[in-house]
């Protein structure tokens, strides 16, 4: 049994405490009486997972054992998600390939010969090749790439199927070989409780055709939090959709859920608390944070990048997506959620160097948006850590940095639709449809590997519920004019930052800081 | 003892002006309006640019010289209707024809008053002008008194006193006159000799041979132009020096003087002699002055620091005189006409009876720019100035040739370095460093007679003059500079006014300064419009040599590319050296290394490897622009030396691309290119062409690029704009007044696109291997 989460408050024996600030850490001295969120201690990781694939394989949830499902002849197509999970990324092997291996194994001995091997990316970018070998593994990798191992792609008009509607008028458009195959295997990584369960397939192999009834602004703000998907508004849609693909199609998922060892040494002690950091974390800490600073941007970016977890796989568990969800999400809770009392003013929040679209990328001013006020504010169970009309404070230097092959359109988000407007719903309805459809952002989504031309919007939509909850947002160390793009505030310090922030919520405000990495969903009561 | 002068009024009388638009000429017409009701006035004035000699009048009715009527309830009307009085006579001093017939007064203003003109020029107007007056006025029935007014400088200001009389000389005017109008064809003619015109073929070569021949040439007559007038005032300046004036302006006045004494003769004549003629104290308004005149460039200079020193003795004097105490000495002498036999002459100067030492002008002027600095054009508070110390010339030119070889040696050096912003930043300090040089040079030639000047202008005539004036006028209309505080006119008057404009034009840069970049513009929608781009630096920030290194890194493992790696940086410093004498050989010369390529491979390597590293290395204010222009159905068209293969990724945002194709031998590259590439001079033809075909307009086209070479090409279309210009571009795009856009805030650098090409190129391969 590991300890469980801790609310800590601050006094005069708490150290400064880490926070993250993209590509760059500061210990902070956080006001005494502030609370700090940490999730419990990391758990332990299975040992002997190729035991624990083929149990799941064999003993699944709500179907029948996967060699009961395969016969020669037919149409297996397996799909993985993609390298927007986790993260950081896996060190070798990931979970992914060990899975697959065992999928193909099983596969080859009932003689199913028509295998394909899709990654499940919806909109984000295509995986290149070498991110694809990391995934699968090499020996997969040399027997099925390029022309039975690839990409998803959603602008393949021949290669989507438009399955019907929901009972919601939804449309539900997939990749076609998924949607007629025999049956489709997904393997997932459920980093967080956001991930998995219907959403894997509606999501992972849809158009924007389909993704546009469930990735707005009505459905982002009604998902309270994205991360509680029995709140969420949009995962009440992914469920009708996977009703509906269930329906002519049958999904055998796989499902793993992760610990919180996210860090390699000597970086293991942005994943520790800081009491309890020996001298070899210190000094680690020291070195980082020196080091980091004397390298030039792109060298700390690559240096950053290049950051393999050793993550622990908690969980696999197998079967009908409706059936193995609940388990999988069991065990994120069991590691991630820590039980807060009460909202507070003022949020504090950290937001690292990596979001899901930025790997081996730049993350952009607009993904920071979305990290912060999109994937950490939600990172809560019934209500949000700060209270309606509370203040955000970010940490992020928000540079001006962007990636012209992975995040074209990004640019022009930036650029030509944040001037006219910040807010969500006029940004929706004023631009998405144009940047959605444009033969450019097209071309380069298919063609070259960029983020889709409407995937900004979705970004800027995952702020939308914190944009309307919070009375104010400020980032701290942020470029000032591009925090005012972002329709925040920028202040240098914390102690600014709480000044501009005592317009809002006073001079002595409750705080709390949600602690991360690691991970942590918190269950505010 | 001074004369006896009966000033009568100017009542019905009937006046020619010349020179009305000028600084003197405008003043007196003002004056003649408001308090002279009952005088008719003509004005000599010729049209000019499409502008009627009556237009011309209207447009002085507006200038700040009527301020005062314009502000006051009821003043334009009372302007209109003194105008009234006013006749036109359309012409100048060249072609003097259709005077009225009545003229009881010709106040003679007209000159050219810039110290170096060309020889020609300058006695074209002065003398040769007086002379034509002369004749057409000697046809009037009566005739007229004629006002010549001069400058006191025509007496060059040496030791002692110069009287208020005619000028000892012995100058053959006409001689002179003559001479100075065959000088230009003779110098015409030396500039066409064969070894000018090579000397200046070379120079216009060596400075822009990569626009190609039709530009060289284009610079090299420029050139030869500019030579002439250089040569044409070095003439003249040589001629004045020699006959004893200090430059061609004061020896043309003197000689028009003598001109106008003989053609003149035996008619009443006055010749007026103002001093230094500066702005205004009490009339029209304290302060006014039309543009700058001789100390004013000279006051602003000082106040912005860019005029450390200028030699001279600090007690010469400084002959200074308001321009309403001129205008009212000219009107006071215009009134008092002379006996047919004895001209009047007058000084109207203030250093006979006030004098204006040269040390405490320097001193009004620190005082004044001590309490009053200028604003800097950056909005970062004030400029600071220099305090002078009045070293000698020798040292000051030796310091100034200095800091002119430095100044020099500094610009050529900037040409070696890459054209980045800071680059271009230097240049412009360099340019302004330079412009201030050549001003303080100009300063130092033109205006030493006057600071070294120990003699004086005598008055006693002038103030004759002056006490003659009826009581009641004489505080309004006097000349007396006797009076004048000069601490109040320099500090309170003069200085202000000279330094206004200065000081709100540098108020507006400041803002504008802490605005930033203005917005681009809307682009008008269009059928008939096209955008043309230029590829590398405008597009995408590789060049020709970047690409190439992609493909042969991303088509296999390094070792096996070294000799050829190695063999290319031998040829680097001969392709930089082939690219800025012509561009066109270095394409083809370059292009030749693609010899031996397989085309397909090259193909599949552009789609799987090279693309992306071109879109990494794409300038996305270039992709977004033009996708702007396709928006407003513009017809967007990439341009390029490169190969066509490599091009091929940004195929889908043009409606058209140019580049080069070569020829393929059985599916092999062979080196030679299937038509002469598009760049330099050819891509400027092209463009005519293409537009024509295509029956687009040139002239609400755009261009863009960022290479001087493709100066041929922008100048081309009617929109041109510098993209992240080389330095001589940029140089050139700025004389033109072309927008200069930095684009590429986001474009990956070199080694990422080349690290990321390898890495593509490796997979790219394995994964060939394993198809």
């Amino acid at each position: 049994m590991s300890r469980p989460g801790l609310v800590l408050e601050v006094d005069e024996r708490t150290p400064p405490l880490l926070v993250c600030e993209g590509e760059g850490f500061r210990l902070e001295q956080l006001p005494h009486g502030a609370r700090v969120v940490y999730p419990p201690a990391c758990l332990p990781g299975i040992r002997d997972l190729d035991a624990a694939i083929t149990r799941a394989l064999h003993q699944p949830h709500g179907s029948d054992p996967l060699p009961a499902l395969l016969r020669p002849g037919m149409r297996l197509t397996i799909v993985f998600d993609d390298l927007s999970l986790p993260l950081p990324p896996m060190r070798s092997p990931d979970i992914r390939q060990r899975i697959i291996e065992h999928v193909l194994e099983l596969a080859a001995a009932h003689r199913v010969d028509d295998v394909e091997l899709i990654a499940a990316n919806a909109l984000h970018r295509r995986m290149t090749p070498a991110e694809l070998r990391h995934v699968v593994g090499d020996r997969v990798f040399r027997s099925f790439f390029p022309r039975h191992l690839r990409n998803h792609d959603a602008e393949d008009q021949e290669n989507l199927l438009h399955l019907g509607q929901t009972g919601h008028g939804e449309d539900v458009e997939i990749n076609r070989r998924a949607a007629e195959s025999d049956l489709i295997v997904y393997v997932n990584i459920t980093l967080v409780a956001m991930n998995g369960g219907s959403k894997s397939v509606s999501v992972g192999l849809a158009s924007y055709r389909s993704l546009r009834h469930h990735h707005n602004v009505d459905t982002l703000r009604g998902s309270r939090s994205f991360n509680d998907p029995a709140r969420s508004a949009m995962h009440h849609s992914y469920d009708r959709m996977q009703d509906l693909i269930g329906g002519q199609v049958r999904v055998f998922t796989i499902e793993t859920a992760l610990n919180n060892d996210a860090f390699p040494q000597p970086l293991g002690f942005l994943s520790k608390r800081e009491w309890e950091w020996n001298a070899a974390d210190q000094a680690a800490f020291i070195g980082a944070r020196r080091g980091s600073r004397l390298l030039s941007p792109a060298l700390r970016r690559r240096a950053f990048h290049r950051v393999a977890a050793p993550w622990g796989v908690t969980s696999v568990a197998a079967g009908a997506p409706s059936a193995v969800h609940p388990i999988t999400l069991r065990h994120v809770h069991r590691q991630q959620v820590t039980p807060v009392s009460g909202q507070a003013d003022v949020g504090v929040f950290g937001v690292p160097y990596l979001c899901p679209y930025n790997v081996n990328s730049v993350m952009n001013p607009i993904l920071v948006a979305s990290m912060g006020l999109g994937y950490l504010f939600n990172m809560y169970l019934n209500k949000p850590i700060v209270r309606r009309g509370g203040v955000g404070i970010f940490y992020h230097p928000l540079p001006n940095e962007f990636h012209t092959v992975h995040h074209p359109s990004y640019l022009d988000f930036y650029e030509d639709v944040l001037t006219q407007s910040t807010d969500p719903a006029v940004v929706e309805s004023k631009f998405e449809e144009q940047f959605a459809t444009d033969p450019w952002y097209v071309h380069l989504y298919r063609r070259s590997y960029a983020y889709h031309g409407v995937h900004p919007f979705y970004m800027w939509y995952w702020c939308a519920h914190a944009r309307e909850h919070l009375g104010d947002v400020i980032f701290v160390g942020a470029d000032p004019a591009v925090a005012s793009r972002l329709g925040f505030r920028a202040a240098s310090t914390l102690a600014d930052a709480l000044q501009l922030a005592s317009h809002t919520v006073g001079g002595s405000p409750e705080i709390t800081y949600l602690h991360a990495p690691p991970l942590t969903l918190a269950d505010v009561s | 003892m001074p004369r006896t002068y009966a000033v009568t009024s100017l009542k019905g009388a009937h006046v020619l002006l010349t020179g009305a638009t000028g600084f003197i000429g405008q003043a007196v017409l003002e004056r003649l309006l408001a308090d002279h009701p009952d005088t008719r006035v003509s004005l000599l004035l010729r049209g000019r640019g499409g502008c009627g000699g009556r237009d011309r009048l209207v447009r002085l009715l507006r200038k700040d010289v009527f301020r005062r009527w314009h502000e006051r309830p009821g003043g334009d009307d009372e302007l209109a209707d003194a105008a009234r009085r006013v006749q036109v006579v359309e012409g100048d001093l060249e072609s003097v024809t259709g005077l009225p017939d009545d003229l009881d007064t010709v106040i003679h203003c007209a000159s050219a008053v810039t110290f170096d003109p060309p020889i020609d020029e300058a006695f074209g107007s002065n003398v040769a002008g007086a002379v034509r007056l002369c004749e057409q006025l000697a046809r009037q029935p009566v005739p007229p008194h004629l006002v010549y007014v001069s400058t006191a400088y025509v007496s060059a200001p040496g030791h002692g006193t110069v009287r208020e009389e005619p000028l000892r000389h012995t100058v053959d005017w006409r001689q002179e006159l003559a001479a100075s109008q065959t000088v230009r064809a003779e110098v015409e003619r030396d500039s066409r000799r064969p070894e000018v015109l090579r000397r200046l073929l070379r120079e216009a070569d060596r400075a822009h041979a990569p626009c190609g021949n039709q530009v060289v040439a284009g610079h090299a007559e420029e050139a030869r132009r500019a030579w002439v007038a250089r040569r044409l005032v070095a003439y003249g300046r040589a001629r004045a020096n020699a006959l004893g004036w200090t430059d061609v302006y004061t020896c043309t006045k003197a000689l028009a003087e003598r001109a106008t004494e003989e053609s003149w003769a035996g008619r009443p004549l006055t010749v007026l002699r103002p001093a230094i003629v500066e702005s205004a104290l009490h009339h029209p308004y304290p302060g006014w002055i039309d543009g700058h005149k001789m100390l004013d460039p000279l006051i602003i200079d000082y106040g912005t620091g860019a005029m450390w020193d200028l030699p001279g003795d600090p007690d010469a004097v400084l002959d200074v005189i308001p321009a309403d105490l001129v205008v009212n000495a000219i009107l006071a002498a215009a009134a008092a006409t002379p006996p047919a036999d004895a001209p009047h002459y007058f000084h109207v100067g203030s250093g006979a009876g006030n004098p204006l030492t040269y040390g405490a002008f320097h001193d009004h002027l620190d005082a004044y720019f001590t309490r009053h600095p200028l604003p800097d054009p950056s909005g970062r508070g004030h400029l600071r100035h220099a305090r002078w110390r009045f070293q000698s010339p020798a040292r000051v030119r030796t310091a100034l040739d200095l800091a002119d070889r430095v100044v020099a040696a500094a610009g050529s050096a900037l040409e070696w370095l890459p054209g980045g912003e800071r680059v271009q930043e230097r240049d412009r300090a360099l340019r302004h460093r330079r412009g201030e040089l050549a001003r303080q040079r100009h300063y130092f030639e033109v205006y030493q007679p006057y600071t070294g000047a120990q003699g004086r202008y005598d008055d006693r005539e002038l103030m004759a003059l002056h006490r003659s004036l009826p009581p009641e006028l004489a505080a309004e209309r006097g000349f007396d500079a006797r009076g004048l505080d000069w601490r109040g006119y320099l500090e309170e008057v003069h200085c202000p006014a000279v330094t206004r404009r200065l000081r709100d034009a540098m108020g507006s840069r400041g803002a504008a300064a802490g605005r930033g970049r203005a917005a681009p513009r809307a682009l008008p929608p269009a059928g008939d419009v096209a955008a043309v781009f230029d590829l590398d630096g405008t597009v995408v920030a590789a060049d020709m040599v970047e690409s190439y290194l992609w493909a042969r890194l991303g088509s296999g493992s390094l070792p096996g590319h070294a000799a050829e790696l190695l063999d290319l940086a031998r040829a680097v410093p001969r392709y930089l050296r082939a690219e800025r004498a012509d561009r066109a050989a270095f394409v083809r010369a370059f292009l030749r290394r693609y010899q031996g390529a397989d085309a397909a491979a090259l193909r599949n390597l552009v789609r799987d490897a090279l693309a992306d590293a071109l879109l990494r290395r794409v300038l996305p204010e270039a992709v977004r622009r033009a996708r702007e222009h396709r928006a407003a159905g513009h017809r967007t068209v990439l341009v390029t030396g490169s190969l066509d293969l490599l091009v091929e990724p940004l195929r889908p945002l043009f409606d058209d691309i140019v580049a080069c194709r070569m020829e393929s031998r059985g599916g092999v590259l062979s080196g030679r290119l299937v038509a002469p590439p598009v760049v330099g001079e050819a891509r400027a033809a092209w463009l005519r062409e293409y537009a024509r075909e295509h029956g687009l307009s040139l002239r609400r086209s755009y261009a863009y690029a960022d290479s001087y070479s493709d100066r041929p090409f922008l100048a081309s279309v009617g929109r041109p704009c510098a993209v992240n210009p080389d330095l001589r571009l940029y140089r050139y795009a700025a004389r033109r007044h072309w927008p200069v856009v930095r684009w590429g805030a986001h474009a990956g650098t070199r080694w990422e696109a080349l690290t990321e090409t390898v890495r593509a190129g490796d997979a790219s391969t394995a994964t060939r291997s394993y198809a």
